[in-house]
C-alpha cells in the first residue's frame, strides 16, 4: 500500500513531463495523457484513501532517509484520516478540473504547459498531505506556489495576470518563510523531522502551555500567507486573471486548503500553543468579515468568489482555532466541493459571456440552464441554505465557536465571543452576496454589452451552453454539495472518534432564520432597485491593505533597489571602470615615452645608469 | 711637476678642448677635423703612458681610417659644408646635463678611488711593437683570432648593407635580369659566414 | 703622476661623448661621439696599464682590440648609414622614428601604411 502512495505522488510529475514532451505533436495524445493521469491519480487516491477512514490505522512507512549530520530527513509517508480526507479532496477535484478544461481550454495554445502545471500542482499537494517528513512537506509547499505563480500568469500577456502572479508568489514566499524557521526549530527541539514522531511527543504530553508558542506562530504565519487570511490576503483576489478551473483548483482543493490542512496536520502543537491558536481566531474573525464586506461590494464574479474563499478559509481556521477540529476539516471538504462548484460554474459563465464582469452578465437563467442549476445550488450551500452541505458545516463551525464562548478553554471567552458575533455577521453578509451575485448573474439584464475579446465572445443571441466535458464535472459536484451533509451527521465514516457532536440545533435554527431574513432583505432592495445591483451607490474603496504594504514595503523595497543599482553603478563600477581608466591612462603615459626617438630612449638609459650607479655608491 | 706631466695636462686640455668643439661647432666638417685633434692627442696621451704601438696604431686606425671614413660618409650622405643651425636635437640643455652627470659620477668614482695612487711612468714597461707583438701572438692569440672572425663578419656586413639589391630589396629588373648572381651573392655570404 | 689624471681625462670625454650621441641630430656626429667614448674607454685601459705592468699587458692588448673593434664598428656604421641616407633620403636621427608606437587608424593610415607612403620596405 505504500508503495501505492509513492505511486501517487510521482504519478503527477511523470505526466507533467509525458505532456511537456508530447506537447503540441499530438492533441489527443495530450489530452488523453493529462486526464488519463488525472483519472488514474483519482482511482489510486480512492484505493488509498479509503482503507484510511474511520478508525483504521494510520499507515506510515519509510522509503529512505538521509544520514548525514543531524536528524535524518526521510522520504517518509503519513496516511492517516485528515490525509486520505484530503487525498481524495483533491484528487476529485484535479480529475474534475483536467476533464473540465478540456472544453474550457479548447483551442488554447499553452495546453501543454497548463495541464502539466496542473498535474504538478496536484502532485505537489498529493505530497503535501501525505509526506511524513517536515522537509518533503515544505517542497511540495514551494512546488505549490511556483505552480501557482505559473497557472495565474497563464496569461501573461495580460499585465494584471503578471502582476497577480508576481503579488501571489510574493505573498506566499514572504509567509513560508515561517514554515522554513518552523521545520528548523522543530528539528532542533526534537531532534526529528518526522511529523508523526513530533505530533506524538506534543501529544504525550510532557510540554508545558505554551512551552512550543515559537514553531506554533511561525506555523501560524506560513498558513496565514498560504490561506491568505489577514493581513496576507490580497493576494487571492488579484490572482482571479488566472484560468478559471485554476481558481477551482486553488481554492477548492490544492493551495489554500494546504494552509487549513496544515494546522490539522501540527493540531498537537497548536493545542499546546493556545497563544498561536488565539492568534490564529483573531487573524480568522477578521478576515472573514474583511474579506465577506469585499466580496459583497465587487463587481467581478470571480473576485466575489475569491473574496468567498478567504471568508470561508476564515471560519475553518475560526473553528480549528477553538478546538473544533471535525468541524473546520469537515467545512474544508464541504467548502472544497461547493467552490469547485462554484469556480467551475463561474467558468462556464465566462465562457459564455466572455467576461468576469458581473454588469455584463444577467439575465443567462434561460440560456445557461444547467449552469444556472449548478451554480444555484453551490451558492446555496455558500450561504448556508438547508439541507446543502454548506448549511451543516457551517453550522457544525458556528456551533463549535458557541461552545467555546460559553465553555471553552483553548482560547480566552472574548476571543471566541469576537469570533462568534464575526462569524454570524459573517453568515449574514455571505448570504447577501452570494444572492446578490446570483441575482445579477441570472436575472438581472445586462447593463454592459458583452467585451469582445479574442478568445471567444460569442453574439450575445447565441448564448451557448457549456459543451458537454464541462457540464459533467459540474453535476458531478453537485452530488457532495448536496449529499455531505450526511458526513456531519454520520462523522464515525471519516473520522477515529468525535469528541463533540457536530450538530447544534439552536444554532442551526437560529442560522435558518437568519438567512432567511437576509435573503428577503436583498431580495427586496434588489427589486426596489429596478432589479439592479442591490447597493447600488456604494462602492467599496480599495483595500487599505494593500496601501500599507504600498507605503511600508513595496516603495521602501523600490528605493532600496534603486539605492543599490546607484550604488553598483556609482561605486562598484567605479572600482573597475578606474582600474580600466587607470590602466588606459597609464598606458598612454607610456606610450608617450616610445615616441621612437632613440636618443630620447637612450638619455632614458643613460640617467637610469647613473641612478643606479649613486644609488650603489650610496650604498657601498 | 715634472715634464711629463705638464706634456699629459696639456694633451688632455687639447684632447678635451677639441672633442668639446667636435661635439659643439655647427659645421659637420669641421667636427670631423676636430675630432682628428683630439684622437691625435689622445695619441700623445698614449706616448706618455707608455703605450708607443697604441699611440701608433691610434693615429694609423683612428685618424688615418676612421676619420677618412666618417668624412666619406659625410660626403655620400650630401652633408653640407657650411655651418648649419639645426645639428643639434632641441634637448640640448637636458643633454648637457645628463653628460654633466656622467661627468660627474665617473671623475667622483675615479677620484674617490684612485686619488692614492701614483703612476711610475719611469718604471714603466714600454708597450713597444715587439712587446706587444709578442703578447698579442703568445699570450692574446686567441682573442685575436676570434677578433679577425669579427672583422671579417663586419666586412662582409657592410658589403651587405651598402649593396643595394640585398635583404629583400630586390628590384623586379634585378631579380629578372640575373637570379644566379643573388645566389653567387647568397653563396658568397654563406661561405663567409663560415 | 696620479692615477687619477688620466682617469678624469677619460671620464671628460667620456661624457662629451655622451652629450654628443645624446644631442647630435646627424647620424655621422653621433658615430663621432662613438668614437669619443671608446677612446675614453682607451685611456683608462692604458692608463691602468700602466698601473699594473703586469705580464699579461692586459690594458694595453685590450685597447688594440678596442681599436680594432672600433674600426668595424665605423665601417658597418658607414654602411648602416648609407643605408638610411638611401632610403630616406636624410640621416637625422630624430626623424627615423618608425618604431614609434602610434595608433594604426585606418582614417590617417595604418603605420604600415605610413612606411609604404614614405617607400620603406
Amino acid at each position: 500500500m505504500s508503495w501505492v502512495v509513492l505511486l501517487l505522488v510521482v504519478l503527477p510529475f511523470v505526466s507533467a513531463v509525458l505532456s511537456l514532451w508530447v506537447g503540441h505533436r499530438g492533441e489527443v495524445a495530450e489530452r488523453g495523457i493529462a486526464v488519463g493521469a488525472a483519472a488514474l491519480g483519482f482511482v489510486l487516491a480512492v484505493a488509498v484513501a479509503l482503507p484510511h477512514l474511520g478508525d483504521a490505522e494510520p499507515l506510515s512507512h519509510v522509503f529512505a532517509a538521509t544520514s548525514a549530520v543531524g536528524p535524518p530527513i526521510e522520504l517518509a509517508f503519513h496516511v492517516d484520516q485528515l490525509s486520505a480526507l484530503m487525498l481524495l479532496l483533491a484528487h476529485t477535484v484535479a480529475f474534475l478540473v483536467q476533464v473540465y478544461s478540456l472544453g474550457y481550454m479548447a483551442g488554447d495554445p499553452r495546453y501543454p504547459s497548463y495541464a502539466a502545471l496542473v498535474s504538478v500542482f496536484t502532485g505537489s499537494m498529493t505530497l503535501v498531505v501525505t509526506a511524513d517528513d517536515l522537509w518533503a512537506l515544505l517542497i511540495g509547499w514551494e512546488l505549490m506556489g511556483a505552480c501557482s505563480y505559473f497557472l495565474i500568469s497563464h496569461h501573461w500577456e495580460l499585465p494584471e495576470a503578471r502582476a497577480g502572479a508576481v503579488k501571489a508568489f510574493l505573498m506566499t514566499r514572504t509567509a513560508d518563510l515561517g514554515l522554513l524557521f518552523a521545520i528548523i526549530v522543530l528539528g532542533v527541539r526534537f531532534d526529528s523531522y518526522r511529523i508523526s514522531t513530533i505530533m506524538g511527543e506534543i501529544a504525550t504530553g510532557g510540554f508545558g502551555r505554551d512551552d512550543l508558542w515559537l514553531p506554533a506562530l511561525l506555523l501560524t504565519a506560513a498558513v496565514v500567507g498560504k490561506s491568505a487570511q489577514f493581513p496576507l490576503h490580497t493576494w487571492l483576489p488579484d490572482a482571479m486573471p488566472g484560468p478559471t478551473p485554476i481558481s477551482a483548483l486553488i481554492h477548492a482543493a490544492t493551495m489554500v486548503a494546504a494552509g487549513v490542512f496544515l494546522v490539522a496536520r501540527a493540531y498537537p502543537l497548536f493545542l499546546s500553543a493556545p497563544v498561536a491558536l488565539t492568534t490564529l481566531a483573531l487573524v480568522a474573525a477578521v478576515t472573514m468579515f474583511i474579506a465577506a464586506v469585499s466580496a459583497l461590494f465587487t463587481g467581478d464574479l470571480k473576485r466575489v468568489l475569491a473574496w468567498s474563499t478567504v471568508s470561508q478559509l476564515a471560519y475553518m481556521f475560526g473553528a480549528l482555532a477553538v478546538g473544533a477540529y471535525e468541524a473546520g476539516v469537515l467545512h474544508l471538504l464541504a467548502h472544497g466541493a461547493f467552490k469547485a462548484l462554484l469556480f467551475l460554474a463561474a467558468g462556464s459563465v465566462v465562457h459564455a459571456v466572455g467576461t468576469t464582469s458581473m454588469s455584463a452578465m444577467g439575465g443567462l437563467r434561460g440560456k445557461l440552464p444547467d449552469t444556472f442549476i449548478t451554480m444555484t445550488i453551490g451558492f446555496g450551500a455558500l450561504a448556508g441554505v438547508v439541507p446543502l452541505v454548506g448549511f451543516f458545516t457551517k453550522d457544525a463551525v458556528i456551533g463549535a465557536v458557541w461552545e467555546a464562548a460559553h465553555e471553552g478553554h483553548l482560547v480566552w471567552p472574548w476571543v471566541a465571543w469576537l469570533l462568534l458575533v464575526s462569524a454570524v455577521v459573517t453568515a449574514v453578509l455571505t448570504v447577501a452576496y452570494s444572492l446578490r451575485a446570483w441575482l445579477m448573474v441570472f436575472f438581472t439584464p445586462p447593463v454592459v454589452e458583452p467585451v469582445e475579446t479574442p478568445a471567444a465572445t460569442p453574439e450575445r443571441a447565441d448564448l451557448h451552453e457549456s459543451p458537454l466535458s464541462m457540464k459533467v464535472p459540474l453535476y458531478l459536484l453537485t452530488i457532495p454539495t448536496v449529499l455531505g451533509g450526511l458526513l456531519v451527521a454520520y462523522p464515525g465514516v471519516a473520522f477515529a472518534e468525535v469528541e463533540h457532536t457536530l450538530v447544534h440545533p439552536t444554532t442551526a435554527v437560529l442560522m435558518t432564520l437568519l438567512v432567511a431574513a437576509t435573503a428577503a432583505v436583498v431580495y427586496l432592495l434588489w427589486r426596489r432597485h429596478g432589479g439592479r445591483d442591490p447597493w447600488h451607490p456604494f462602492v467599496l474603496p480599495h483595500p487599505a491593505v494593500d496601501r500599507v504594504y504600498d507605503v511600508g514595503v513595496v516603495r521602501p523595497v523600490r528605493l532600496l533597489a534603486r539605492a543599490v543599482r546607484a550604488g553598483d553603478r556609482d561605486v562598484i563600477d567605479g572600482y573597475a571602470d578606474g582600474a580600466g581608466a587607470t590602466t588606459r591612462g597609464l598606458g598612454w603615459l607610456l606610450r608617450r615615452a616610445q615616441n621612437g626617438n632613440v636618443q630620447a630612449y637612450l638619455m632614458v638609459v643613460v640617467v637610469g645608469a647613473c641612478a643606479i650607479a649613486v644609488a650603489a655608491g650610496v650604498a657601498a | 711637476m715634472t715634464w711629463v706631466q705638464v706634456v699629459f695636462v696639456l694633451l688632455g686640455l687639447v684632447a678635451v678642448g677639441s672633442a668639446l668643439l667636435v661635439v659643439t661647432t655647427r659645421n659637420m666638417v669641421h667636427a670631423a677635423l676636430w675630432l682628428v685633434v683630439t684622437l691625435g692627442a689622445v695619441a700623445g696621451v698614449y706616448l706618455v703612458l707608455a703605450a708607443e704601438f697604441l699611440a701608433w696604431v691610434q693615429v694609423l686606425i683612428y685618424v688615418g681610417a676612421v676619420v677618412v671614413l666618417l668624412l666619406f660618409a659625410l660626403m655620400l650622405t650630401r652633408a653640407p659644408t657650411g655651418p648649419q643651425t639645426d645639428l643639434d636635437a632641441r634637448r640640448a640643455l637636458p643633454a648637457a646635463g645628463v653628460a654633466l652627470l656622467v661627468a660627474a659620477v665617473l671623475v667622483t668614482t675615479v677620484v674617490a678611488g684612485f686619488s692614492e695612487v701614483t703612476l711610475d711612468l719611469d718604471q714603466a714597461i714600454v708597450g713597444s711593437a715587439e712587446m706587444t707583438g709578442a703578447t698579442v701572438f703568445e699570450k692574446w692569440v686567441l682573442p685575436f683570432e676570434v677578433l679577425s672572425v669579427l672583422l671579417l663578419a663586419a666586412l662582409i656586413g657592410a658589403i651587405v648593407l651598402s649593396r643595394a639589391d640585398t635583404a629583400g630589396a630586390e628590384d623586379d629588373e634585378d631579380a629578372a635580369a640575373g637570379s644566379s648572381d643573388t645566389a653567387d651573392t647568397a653563396d658568397s655570404r654563406g661561405r663567409g659566414g663560415r | 703622476m696620479p692615477l687619477w689624471w688620466p682617469l678624469v681625462l677619460a671620464s671628460l670625454l667620456f661624457a662629451i661623448g655622451v652629450y654628443a650621441v645624446l644631442v647630435r641630430r646627424n647620424a655621422v656626429l653621433v658615430l663621432m661621439g662613438v668614437e669619443l667614448m671608446l677612446n675614453a674607454v682607451n685611456i683608462n685601459l692604458v692608463a691602468f696599464d700602466a698601473w699594473f705592468r703586469d705580464v699579461l699587458h692586459g690594458g694595453q692588448t685590450l685597447a688594440l682590440f678596442v681599436i680594432v673593434i672600433a674600426a668595424a664598428e665605423v665601417g658597418l656604421a658607414l654602411a648602416i648609414v648609407l643605408r638610411v641616407f638611401r632610403t630616406h633620403g636624410h640621416i637625422e636621427v630624430d626623424r627615423l622614428r618608425e618604431l614609434a608606437d602610434r595608433d594604426l587608424d585606418p582614417s590617417t593610415g595604418s603605420g604600415r601604411r605610413e612606411l609604404d607612403r614614405r617607400g620603406v620596405r
